[in-house]
């Protein structure tokens, strides 16, 4: 009874990397600027000294504590200033040519200070101060720039093709004085931001059939809950450019889902779970959790398979207990759960020794204790709630 | 010159006490005699301008529940506490008004005008029902110079009245609510460590449990409720009571119930009760357990325990601070009337420091060399928005600047930046509470800051909050860059929710009842 749901999975995903694809080509369309080529690979050029050159070295560095990785940009060569004492400032962006003229795209920056004014990508501008004649040698290689790979988000995870574009301007007038390219190869480690789009578009696929197994975890979908996992689903994939007819596809992909999980029928949610935790960040996997927690709780109660498939996600989707019991008291407050969990509601877990169940309990006391005298009525009634329980399960527990 | 009054505002009793001349604290007698007078209010069927207060409140339940109110501490700053009573919405505040009213009534008839007076309150009480209290007082007719926490009242009046030393655990267990506060005391300077309260313990969430125990044998053996009234409710809750009292001296409490359908006669054996409320049992012992970890004490540390409240006459209650501290608790103080009694102590140093030309030699001969360091009760912040450390999304937190249990004065100081470019104001929040997250938290004030225009993100500004011994919060919120500054002043006698002249007003309504 797989296949139709994997079909569904594949229909979903389908959708949603067409979606993707036509927000990237909108990205493309404003970080390119109209006219302009994208970057190929260049050949290493014989070095001349009657023009600027550049070369790029990885290196470590300390920083805080902790060793980073650094391009280290050493230029050498002529500089020609218009006249004599100018000041004179360097600009350095990165393209990302890996895939050639269709290639990926730049490099972008992740800290503001690094990021060019009307986009994203990768702005290093530094001053070099005054141009000692009006035609400056650089007769050795010399170091003009350390860029900490941390400040650049590639386009993809990797080995990555770079061409580094280097310029030295007119600080008064902000023409280019002498430039600069140079190849570099490096090797990405971690997801980039094409990875990390798709990833999410892929997570909020995978996330669909997980809510819905909550809802069917009870053999009851309620209709609230399909409801809401459909309008989640609508307003997280985004449908701003698309025609009535993706729309319509979208509607009828999540009413397959749905008749698949009210034959009766399953998915392995562990494992599409496992899925998710390995591709989405940490953000995306709490509001996956947040989802399924106002799934159960759409129908007024949660039942005691839906309380026990939330408590397995959690595990699944990496979030720490802690975190899991913090969400659940503010979306699925104890008086809707049908069952008490001690797990689940106070944190209690059998393995706890007798000292660690009664230090478990204390700390929930004093958070509760602490929300007593809120001004809210429903606060108030759930911490009332919440030290009935902790107290017995003291007796239970700890004796 | 007058009287300088501690008054006990309880669950189920309030008591009033005065200096006299040699600054010694003594508990003043209600009409009846009585040196504790219910909390319990009774309005009047057939004159409607008549309330009573007391004993014969107490028992008037029995006729016409609908026009009695007990336990109306439990419901203090709770606005949507609603009293009906021939058409008039009686509020928790103007209940207790008339409680302190009656005190203060048959107290000045007894030892000339009340007028400056301490109330004591539980330690866990926030800012709205310490305001609430007050405001009580101040409808009462009396000039309410400051609020004590109850433990704190009962602390003072023991390291005042002998000689002690070391730290000592203050366990009060009332009609009502439970308090732990631990201090530490030298000769006659007494250093509160930490205060911890649950606001829903006491003893007639014990009384409950034996209620329940009559109820279902009865149910048990016909078949049928044996509460079928709220007059019922009334009697049945004092006979619980009455059985609880028993069970503290005796092992087995008998009663005759006179039932709807049948009389049965029940046995109450003191295991049994002990089983039913083990739950209650287990909350004290989280309690002090909370309290001692928050002051950074082992049980072996704690040099004595100090019992108040009546509800600590339950041999259970002595037996697990035995079992837990290795040494029996201290039962020498009246457990009933040490608040009061350290509430007329805490008015007088109040006196002392705040108007000294009008307390007498006497008594500031009395209160010579007692010192009492506070601390906060609460933990209070602002709200603001840091981006998660985990997630990187930014996220709407609350930030405690000012900690629980910081000894009194402190000033504590925090710079925050703004978070967009252009922002031109920012919204400040001063709450009130343990928790990050906001909705957990008391928001007490906000206000709107206003910020010059055009500038970009990351503009500095710098938060101090200052408390007082008066426990009177100042905040400031200072922008660095522009030198702008919004103050903002709390004091218990200022700040909440309703106005002096509100208070006033409500207070000349009060005149109009006749008080008995």
């Amino acid at each position: 009874m797989g296949e139709p749901l994997i079909q569904t999975l594949v229909s979903l995903h389908s959708f949603m990397e067409a979606a993707l694809s036509k927000s990237l080509n909108r990205i493309k369309s404003v970080i390119l600027p109209a006219g302009v080529s994208e970057p190929v690979p260049t050949q290493p050029s014989p070095l001349n000294m009657e023009i600027l050159n550049c070369r790029v070295k990885l290196a470590e560095q300390k920083v805080e504590n902790r060793t980073c990785e650094v391009f280290v940009v050493e230029i050498c060569g002529s500089i020609h200033s218009t006249g004599s004492s100018q000041y004179a400032s360097l600009k350095i962006s990165i393209d990302d040519i890996t895939d050639g003229a269709g290639g990926a795209g730049p490099v972008h920056g992740k800290i503001r200070q690094w990021q060019a004014q009307d986009s994203p990508a990768f702005c290093y501008s530094a001053d070099l101060g005054r141009l000692p004649q009006q035609c400056t040698i650089l007769p050795d290689w010399t170091a003009v720039a350390r860029i900490n790979t941390d400040w650049l988000a590639f386009p993809r995870r990797g080995k990555r093709d770079l061409s580094f574009h280097i310029q030295v301007l007119s600080r008064d007038s902000g023409e280019a004085l002498a430039c600069a390219e140079c190849n570099f190869t490096y090797e990405n480690t971690s997801p980039g931001y094409i990875d990390l789009q798709e990833n999410m578009q892929r997570t909020k696929a995978l996330a669909i059939p997980v809510a819905f197994a909550v809802s069917a975890a009870d053999c009851r979908m309620h209709r609230s809950e399909v409801e809401l996992i459909k309008s989640w689903a609508k307003s997280h994939i985004d449908l701003s450019e698309a025609s009535e007819e993706a729309k319509c596809e979208l509607e009828n992909e999540l009413d397959k889902t749905v008749a698949f999980f009210r034959e009766g029928n399953q998915v392995d949610v562990c494992r599409i779970c496992k899925d998710i935790a390995e591709i989405a960040p940490l953000a995306q996997r709490y509001d996956i959790l947040e989802l399924c927690l106002y799934v159960a709780q759409a129908d007024g109660s949660a039942s005691p398979e839906e309380l026990d498939i939330l408590k397995d996600l959690a595990g699944w989707l990496q979030v720490e207990p802690d975190k899991f019991r913090s969400m659940m008291e503010k979306i699925l407050p104890v008086s809707m759960h049908q069952v008490r969990d001690t797990e689940v509601i106070l944190g209690v877990t059998s393995d706890m020794g007798r000292e660690k169940s009664r230090q478990q309990l204390n700390k929930e006391y004093a958070k509760w204790n602490a929300r007593v005298t809120n001004t809210d009525p429903q606060v108030r009634t759930q911490a009332d709630q919440m030290l009935g329980l902790i107290a017995e399960a003291r007796s239970q527990y700890v004796g | 010159m007058a009287n300088i009054a501690g008054i006990d505002l309880g669950t189920t009793f309030s008591a009033l006490a005065i200096l006299n001349t040699i600054g010694k604290p003594e508990i003043i007698p209600n009409a009846d005699g009585e040196r504790l007078t219910p909390s319990a209010i009774f309005f009047d069927e057939d004159n409607a301008g008549l309330i009573r207060v007391g004993i014969e409140a107490l028992n008037s339940r029995y006729l016409n529940a609908q026009r009695a109110v007990r336990w109306i501490k439990r419901y203090m700053g709770d606005t949507n506490y609603k009293k009906n009573i021939d058409g008039k919405n009686w509020t928790a505040v103007e209940l207790s008004g008339l409680i302190l009213k009656k005190l203060k009534q048959d107290c000045s008839a007894e030892c000339g005008e009340i007028h400056d007076a301490v109330i004591s309150v539980p330690a866990h009480f926030d800012e709205v029902r310490r305001k609430a209290t007050m405001d009580a007082g101040t409808m009462a007719g009396l000039n309410v110079i400051g609020i004590v926490n109850e433990p704190v009242a009962a602390a003072l009046y023991y390291a005042a009245t002998r000689e002690v030393s070391g730290k000592i655990l203050v366990y009060d267990l009332g009609g009502g609510t439970f308090d732990v506060t631990i201090m530490e005391v030298k000769g006659r300077q007494m250093d509160i460590m930490c205060s911890q309260g649950d606001h829903a313990l006491g003893g007639i969430d014990f009384d409950r449990k034996i209620l329940e125990m009559l109820e279902k044998n009865y149910k048990d053996k016909f078949d049928t409720e044996l509460i079928r009234c709220e007059e019922d409710r009334a009697r049945y809750e004092d006979e619980a009571e009455d059985i609880k009292k028993t069970l503290s001296r005796r092992d087995v409490a008998k009663k005759m119930l006179y039932g709807p359908v049948g009389n049965m006669r029940v046995e109450i054996t003191r295991r049994t009760f002990e089983e039913a409320v083990s739950s209650l049992a287990a909350r004290t012992d989280i309690l002090v357990e909370v309290a001692l970890e928050e002051a950074g004490l082992e049980p072996s540390k704690v040099s004595k325990v100090l019992l108040v409240g009546g509800s600590t006459r339950m041999p259970l209650v002595q037996k697990r601070l035995e079992a837990k501290f290795g040494f029996p608790p201290d039962v020498a103080v009246n457990v009933d009337e040490c608040v009061a009694l350290g509430a007329a102590l805490h008015a007088g140093l109040t006196m002392l420091r705040d108007h000294t030309d009008v307390v007498s030699a006497g008594i500031a001969g009395g209160l010579r060399d007692i010192h009492l360091t506070d601390v906060c009760n609460h933990s209070y912040g602002t709200i603001c928005a840091p981006i998660e450390k985990e997630t990187g999304r930014r996220i709407i937190q609350n930030h405690i600047l000012l900690k629980k249990n910081t000894p009194l004065p402190c000033e504590v100081s925090q710079t925050f930046y703004t978070v967009s470019d252009g922002q031109e104001e920012v919204e400040v929040t001063i709450t009130q509470g343990e928790d990050a997250a906001p909705e957990y938290v008391n928001k007490i004030a906000t206000h709107r800051f206003k910020l010059p225009p055009g500038r970009s993100a990351g503009c500095p500004i710098k938060v101090t909050y200052r408390y007082d011994v008066n426990q009177r919060m100042h905040c400031k919120f200072e922008d660095l860059e522009s030198g702008r500054v919004l103050e903002v002043d709390f004091c218990l006698d200022q700040d909440g929710r309703m106005s002096q002249g509100e208070v006033k007003q409500k207070g000349e309504q009060l005149e109009l009842f006749k008080v008995a």
